[in-house]
């Protein structure tokens, strides 16, 4: 008797998180390099008692679990801004980034300089090349980076470009494993390794925009509220027909 | 309902960046104007189901896990230090920099601030000063009665003195460059004022070490683009709709559960 308003609330219950899902995507929609989540649903089934020697068997009732969360890795827009220390990665590359908790991986590549001349990630954190952080000379202009991750400047008044590092870039056998820890950071998980990556490409003057389809977060968005508000109708009647069970069977004539 | 904090983040954001779009546009036509970006980050991660967790005794491990977001948060309104167009004005006190660079002022309390704005002036001393009277480092007086003010590329000033047909040195206008430019602190007027991020003001001249060329009669107008502010606010403001749409999808929703309760 219970089970219809225990099945409907393990949906009420994970289509509140799908929700809670949606609402990020949409709330980063002009967040730099961001990868949309989307959710994951899974029957579950009780395991509680149940007699199969009837002619018809028992039907096990299933609830309805969220399982999981996957990071859509899709390519997002690339918006030109014409700014030398902005780049966009063509590829399924990540840049290497030192933060105080160690190797941290991002898509965001709207960079910038620091007072010690380092290459840094909008939150101050140093982006690393090949041989450790990319560092810049007082006197260094005109930065250049080139297809594969190569930096060169013209320092000072001379004409030929000085190399100033490589990006480096890595990719990850099983991307999904990667830990969103905000702040457009990804950890590297559990026995996920770094691998360097020859085939991506950067993009200079290009930042990479948020792969969040609006049109589509908006319908799903819609079809989670309709979902929900049929499970809350569902509920209701359910409740309305054992309250009136309860008045029929419960009718002592006088 | 978490849904309603986390748009109202969204729209938070998106407030923000209208606001630093609406600034850009204001200042079109502002000499010496470097354009500003407002830059987002996704805010912290809810781990509901670890990835990578133990999911039996057998040593199979989560492929994917539950990662709530909590919406999004603005880390900063980096400027955009690229070059402005150079346009001639015929003024001969008009003075644009082309390359890297700023000219250093000295402000009415002794200390410095930085700018790009060349728009110069002469002010009752003959010394040329900014706009807001702020003489121009290092001070340079231009003589009465003096004429063919040229300043050349690397900002050497010479006049004609009266009775002399040879041009006059009355000074050299120096340039200070930072190796983080974006990293100055704009305090209005056009001016910057050095910051812990900027690292050190390094004081030059132009045409040299690395620094740009001065271009006399010209002012360098402000790198913002119109095209791409008009496409980035109509972007910004579809953004913070869709997200004012998920607080009224969250409400609808928590509006059927209450509605339960007769």
């Amino acid at each position: 008797m219970e089970n219809t308003l225990l099945v409907g609330l393990s949906r009420q219950m994970t289509l509140e998180r799908q929700m809670d899902v949606v609402a990020n995507n949409v709330a980063n929609v002009n967040t730099t390099g961001y990868k949309a989540d989307k959710s994951l649903f899974q029957e579950y089934l009780t395991s509680g008692a149940h007699q199969d020697d009837f002619k018809g068997a028992d039907r096990r009732v299933s609830y309805v679990t969220d399982r999981a969360t996957w990071h859509d890795f899709s390519q997002g827009p690339a918006e030109a801004t014409k700014n030398p220390l902005d780049v966009a990665i063509d590829g399924k590359a990540f840049l290497v980034v030192q933060t105080p908790g160690g190797e941290r991986y991002t898509r965001d590549g709207s960079l910038q300089i620091n007072s010690q001349g380092q290459l840094v990630t909008s939150a101050g954190y140093p982006v690393l090349g090949n041989a450790g952080p990319i560092v810049f000379q007082p006197t260094d202009k005109e930065v250049t980076i080139n297809a594969d991750g190569g930096v060169s400047v013209l320092e000072g008044l001379s004409r030929i470009d000085s190399i100033r590092g490589k990006l480096r870039l890595v990719s990850f056998a099983q991307a999904q494993k990667l830990v969103k820890e905000g702040a457009n950071l990804y950890a590297p998980g559990q026995a996920n390794p770094a691998q360097p990556d020859t085939t991506s490409k950067v993009r200079q003057g290009f930042i990479e925009k948020s792969n969040v389809n609006s049109v589509a977060e908006m319908s799903k968005m819609i079809e989670v509220t309709r979902a929900y508000t049929q499970i809350s109708a569902l509920l209701q009647q359910q409740g309305d027909l054992r309250k009136s069970a309860l008045d029929k069977l419960a009718d002592v004539p006088a | 309902m978490r849904a309603l904090h986390i748009a109202a983040t969204g729209m938070a954001a998106q407030e923000l960046n209208v606001q630093v779009i609406s600034n850009n546009i204001a200042n079109l036509r502002t000499t010496g104007y470097k354009k500003q970006r407002a830059a987002f980050q996704d805010l912290i991660y809810d781990h509901v189901r670890r990835v990578g967790a133990q999911a039996s005794d057998q040593g199979t491990i989560l492929p994917v896990g539950i990662d709530i977001g909590g919406g999004v948060k603005t880390v900063g309104t980096p400027r955009l230090m690229t070059q402005g167009t150079l346009s001639p004005t015929g003024n001969d006190l008009d003075i644009a920099i082309r390359g890297e660079g700023f000219f250093k002022i000295q402000m009415p309390d002794g200390t410095y601030a930085y700018t790009r704005d060349g728009s110069f002036q002469m002010d009752q001393q003959g010394r040329v000063v900014t706009a807001q009277g702020n003489p121009v480092q290092p001070t340079i007086t231009i003589p009465q009665n003096s004429s063919g003010l040229t300043i050349n590329a690397q900002g050497q000033v010479t006049v004609t003195l009266p009775g002399s047909t040879t041009p006059t040195t009355v000074g050299q206008i120096g340039l200070t460059r930072f190796i983080n430019k974006a990293g100055l602190q704009p305090i209005g007027d056009n001016l910057f004022t050095d910051t812990p991020a900027s690292g050190t003001p390094q004081d030059g001249v132009a045409n040299a070490d690395g620094f740009g060329d001065m271009q006399q009669s010209n002012l360098e107008q402000a790198n913002v683009e119109v095209v791409s502010e008009i496409s980035d606010l109509i972007a910004a403001q579809r953004a913070y709709e869709m997200n004012a749409k998920v607080i009224t999808a969250a409400d609808q929703m928590l509006q059927s559960t209450s509605n339960l309760f007769r």
